[in-house]
């Protein structure tokens, strides 16, 4: 029989348990950080420049090197478990993509160093382009495509494998106000489309009250809040997010 | 999921990591085949060629088979090591690596996907300026020996290869360790001499040089001549290639210069 402790955490797509990260410089990006993310939840993180939200994104997909505190997948330690690896997608803030590959074949490839058969894969990779309106360029090497073109890609990549958890960080950091919401039309569409956990970090308060269904404010490492917007906003006593995110803040 | 399944997923993956790196290889056989293939094949005209008419003969054999083995070997570690430091080099330098990074890979399949790349294109490489020269070399004793010297020789310096890529932050380091030790170690290795004939501290060095006995145990393949014990030569080096097999998944399991 499982202890309580094990079902929580598997009841979560996402626990971070008293996380700590210092780099080399002694730069402390987290701080004892305290998450929970329930399954099936579209969910925002909002913070400035520097509070850690590419960090805590970076130590569950295995971009960062852990350091103090425990982190679960569904209930598979992200850290020491590399199923849990199986489980989430990551679509990171800069787009790196293979170059000598093309859009297609980055995303077959993707598949198949996750454990997809080829034909699987490859087979997910028609989908994910036809889903992402990449279909015309399925021949295209990547330093050929646009730069929404790319990030879209960037996306899709982060889903080939069917992750349970995508964590998308600042997916539309830098770009124009049209591709801003064309990406906020694809993203509810995997959404719905793909049934799973979305972690969404963002600057932009107006997309996460678009997008996300609960929102935490992260501030030096630690987690200032979370709810949903409406609680948020009740709880800072302000009537927009925004109001209750510029409180958090300078609390 | 079962672990069984995992590894099962696992193992699809390396294959495919692999098969990505071997397909680079192959895309780019202008820079990846043909220099190393050229480079080779203009060493054995103007020594075996020109000098050869000259020194007739070096530990009994025709100066053209006495460098040919060597060659081969300076060919596979050169580029093994060349493609691998390289390709994770470019990769972690674009930042696609994270692509590698957050799969469920293991170190060492990830090790050891690269490294068949840099196998592919050192062996490649061989293969063909063998297929070129052999007719006109002395005729093979125990070609399964040298292919299996061959084939340590693209293990160590593949691996060294790998280290170097993780190492590396800019080209020019890259650049500097082929420069500083890759060739170095190519021409110390009693490639185009006998190391009995050098005196003094040169003869010791190339006694110290791991280059140095997969060269033999080469030659003695392809010729049946050798300074030292083939076995033996094969054993060290390959004891070799298991430690720097290790030191590069040591690396790449604590992410050392990979992940912040």
């Amino acid at each position: 029989m499982r202890a309580p402790a094990d079902l929580d955490r598997s009841s979560q797509a996402l626990l971070v348990d008293r996380l700590t990260k210092v780099y080399g410089d002694g730069t402390k990006a987290l701080d004892e950080l305290e998450l929970r993310i329930p399954a099936g939840c579209f969910f925002g993180l909002l913070g400035p420049n520097g509070a850690g939200k590419t960090t805590l994104i970076g130590i569950v997909s295995g971009l960062v090197r852990s350091g103090a505190g425990r982190v679960f997948v569904f209930g598979h330690d992200a850290i020491a478990d590399l199923e849990a690896r199986l489980l989430v997608g990551v679509a990171p803030q800069e787009v790196h993509l293979d170059r000598f590959l093309t859009a297609r074949e980055v995303l077959s490839y993707h598949g198949r160093y996750f454990g997809m058969g080829k034909l699987e894969a490859n087979a997910r990779a028609d989908e994910l382009l036809d889903v992402f309106d990449l279909s015309a360029k399925a021949r295209t090497k990547p330093n050929r495509l646009s730069g929404g073109m790319r990030r879209r890609l960037l996306i899709a990549r982060a889903l080939v494998h069917r992750p349970r958890l995508a964590m998308l960080d600042e997916p539309t950091a830098g770009v124009d106000l049209e591709l801003r919401h064309e990406l906020w039309r694809y993203l509810r569409r995997l959404q719905s489309r793909e049934g799973l956990t979305v972690l969404l970090t963002t600057h932009y308060i107006e997309e996460a009250e678009a997008l996300c269904e609960r929102v935490a404010f992260i501030r030096a490492g630690r987690i200032a809040a979370e709810g949903t917007p409406a609680q948020l906003a009740e709880l800072f006593g302000g009537a927009r997010l925004e109001d209750a995110y510029l409180e958090a803040m300078r609390a | 999921m079962s672990s069984t399944e995992l590894e099962i997923r696992q193992r699809r993956g390396t294959v495919a990591l692999a098969g990505r790196e071997a397909r680079r290889v192959l895309s780019l056989w202008t820079q990846t085949i043909l220099p190393p293939v050229l480079t080779a094949a203009l060493f054995l005209a103007v020594f075996g060629g020109a000098l050869g008419g000259r020194i007739r003969h070096i530990e009994g054999l025709p100066y053209l088979s006495f460098i040919l083995p060597g060659l081969l070997v300076m060919t596979v570690a050169a580029q093994a090591f060349a493609n691998c430091a390289t390709s994770l080099f470019q990769a972690k330098n674009e930042g696609y690596i994270e692509d590698v990074l957050t799969s469920p890979l293991r170190p060492r399949q990830v090790a050891l996907s690269y490294l068949t790349g840099g196998l592919l294109r050192g062996l490649l490489a061989a293969v063909i300026v063998a297929a070129i020269v052999l007719p006109f070399a002395h005729e093979g004793a125990q070609p399964g020996l040298a292919a299996l010297a061959l084939i340590v020789t693209g293990l160590v310096f593949a691996t060294l290869g790998v280290i170097t890529g993780i190492w590396a932050e800019t080209f020019d380091q890259q650049a500097f360790i082929a420069n500083i030790v890759i060739t170095p170690l190519a021409l110390l290795g009693g490639v185009f001499y006998a190391a009995h004939t050098l005196g003094g501290p040169w003869s010791t060095l190339t006694r110290l040089d791991p280059l140095y006995y997969l060269v033999d145990a080469t030659r003695a393949g392809l010729t049946g001549t050798h300074q030292s014990p083939p076995w033996v030569s094969l054993a060290v080096t390959a004891a070799v290639a298991i430690a720097t097999f290790s030191l590069a998944t040591t690396l790449l399991a604590r992410g050392w210069r990979l992940k912040p």
